[in-house]
């Protein structure tokens, strides 16, 4: 069934122009502004960061807003309900969509190194190729589950744009994505390290320049069944709350 | 007309609570601009007095940008569209007028996001500068509008104008110099940003930042509020054909 609703809501994602422009597009102009940043400042030895970083940025850009919109999206079409009222967990149903909003912002990743390498000759030299494929694809499930517990909260916010318009910068900057976590202040440290993100790009840095990627692979999916576990119950708790309050398709 | 203003804006900009204002308008662009300054810092492209004035300048964007597409395509989208057509009213100052409350939000965002960030980074900016970037931010505000709304007119045309605006404001950090330097950018996307909102205003920005007088700055004004009346009309020209021309097929309302 989870297998089944990927499938599902991948191919229905990818149908849409405005997920794939902001999929694919957006994250290459990123990676452009980070390539000319990066060379203007001398760097230009870590080309290939700027494009895994800006593709990894682009992968949380659509989980964000792909969670955000999953649960908004149900409440326009009517369908909110009938997923509530499924003889199966709602976590069943839901999951599958933020999983789909993860795998659909690879597309980012695969975007910014073709543009990479094409356009601005980048060599695509991992330090451990495979381990860039296995952290790529644990990040990109890892953001799925994160995805459940955004979209647990999102159920019982009217307007879920506030929160996710919000939050795509601090994490993006807070994650290390492309700023280095250790030129922030300090108090955002402890932030970063229970986010799943933080690790998952870790990991996928470690796999480009080298260094110990499956430590950083293993605690951001220890993170993430955190956030599955913790996204389950709320799903549970907030289907409750809404129900019980006859605020599911108003809240 | 006031209250109804309010609401129509209120609700054309799909933000109804203020928390929907603060975490979108606010702590969005607020955050931006903390990226490429610590980004900025690391890579020790620039000090941080570039990257604040010029992203504060470029936060108006996304009020402006999205703004001019909403005020056309909202309309379309709740059906109410045919009714503003219909109004006996010139269409052109109707659309135009809506401009200005989009302009007037963010110079609002771009004066928050420049004392918030100049407060959380410790950049000190003179007393007798600040005249000069409101003139500099709200001319920046004013192109934006007027660009979100040629974009906004190609709505009455495309099935989904959004991806454009969205791929225009991703476009705008990159073309504008306002992230990276015009030395560090290639001639011909220096060339295209010249003709774009924000570039002039944001170098004005930072000449009025860096103490010199109304005079050094005037030149970037000037063209910043040419690209914004170059945008203006080329909106109105825009808005006129495509009405025209949804009148004719009677496409007005077809998606």
């Amino acid at each position: 069934m989870l297998l089944l609703g990927t499938l599902l809501h991948v191919k229905q994602i990818s149908r849409s122009p405005l997920e794939v422009a902001i999929a694919m597009v957006v994250p290459i102009v990123q990676a452009t502004l980070a390539v000319y940043l990066f060379r203007s400042g001398g760097e230009q030895h870590r080309l290939i960061e700027a494009a895994v970083g800006a593709g990894l940025m682009g992968v949380w850009s659509s989980v964000l807003f792909g969670s955000g919109g999953a649960i908004q999206n149900q409440r326009w079409q009517g369908t909110l309900e009938m997923i509530m009222l499924a003889p199966r967990r709602p976590m069943l149903v839901i999951l599958p969509i933020t999983v789909a909003t993860g795998l659909t912002g690879a597309y980012s990743l695969l975007a910014t190194l073709t543009w990479g390498r094409l356009l601005y000759g980048i060599r695509l030299d991992f330090a451990h190729p495979a381990a860039f494929v296995v952290a790529a694809v644990v990040c990109v499930l890892a953001l799925g589950m994160f995805g459940l517990l955004l979209a647990s909260t999102f159920v019982l916010m009217r307007n879920a744009n506030a929160l996710t318009n919000a939050l795509e910068y601090p994490i993006w900057l807070v994650s290390g994505m492309l700023v280095p976590i250790t030129v922030l202040p300090a108090w955002t440290g402890p932030i970063a390290a229970v986010l799943p993100t933080t690790w998952g790009a870790r990991a996928l840095r470690e796999a480009t320049t080298g260094g110990p990627v499956w430590p950083s692979i293993g605690i951001c999916l220890a993170i993430s069944l955190g956030c599955l576990i913790l996204g389950g119950f709320a799903m549970t708790y907030v289907e409750r709350r809404a129900r019980a309050a006859a605020t599911l398709a108003l809240a | 007309m006031t209250v109804g203003g309010v609401i129509a804006y209120r609700a054309l900009f799909n933000w109804t609570r203020p928390s929907i204002f603060i975490g979108t308008l606010l702590v969005g662009p607020l955050f931006q601009l903390l990226f490429f300054a610590y980004l900025g810092r690391q890579l020790q492209v620039a000090d941080d007095r570039f990257y604040i004035v010029g992203n504060a300048v470029l936060s108006a964007t996304l009020a402006c940008v999205f703004g001019g597409t909403l005020a056309v395509g909202n309309e379309r989208r709740y059906g109410t569209l045919g009714h503003v057509l219909l109004s006996p009213r010139s269409r052109t100052a109707l659309f135009l007028g809506r401009a200005l409350p989009y302009a007037g939000n963010g110079l609002l965002i771009a004066a928050f996001t420049l004392s918030a960030s100049a407060l959380m980074l410790g950049l000190r900016i003179p007393l007798s500068a600040l005249p000069g970037l409101m003139l500099a931010m709200a001319t920046g505000s004013l192109a934006c509008s007027f660009f979100g709304l040629t974009l906004g007119a190609l709505g009455l045309r495309l099935r989904d104008v959004w991806v454009i605006s969205n791929v225009a404001v991703a476009l705008l950090m990159l073309l504008t110099g306002v992230n990276v330097p015009k030395a560090g950018l290639p001639g011909w996307m220096v060339a295209i940003g010249n003709y774009l909102p924000i570039t002039h205003a944001a170098e004005a920005a930072r000449r009025f930042a860096a103490g010199s007088d109304f005079a050094t700055a005037a030149p970037e004004l000037a063209r910043e509020a040419l690209i914004g009346l170059g945008y203006a009309v080329l909106a109105a020209a825009l808005l006129k054909i495509f009405e025209l021309e949804s009148r004719r097929t009677a496409s007005l309302e077809t998606l």
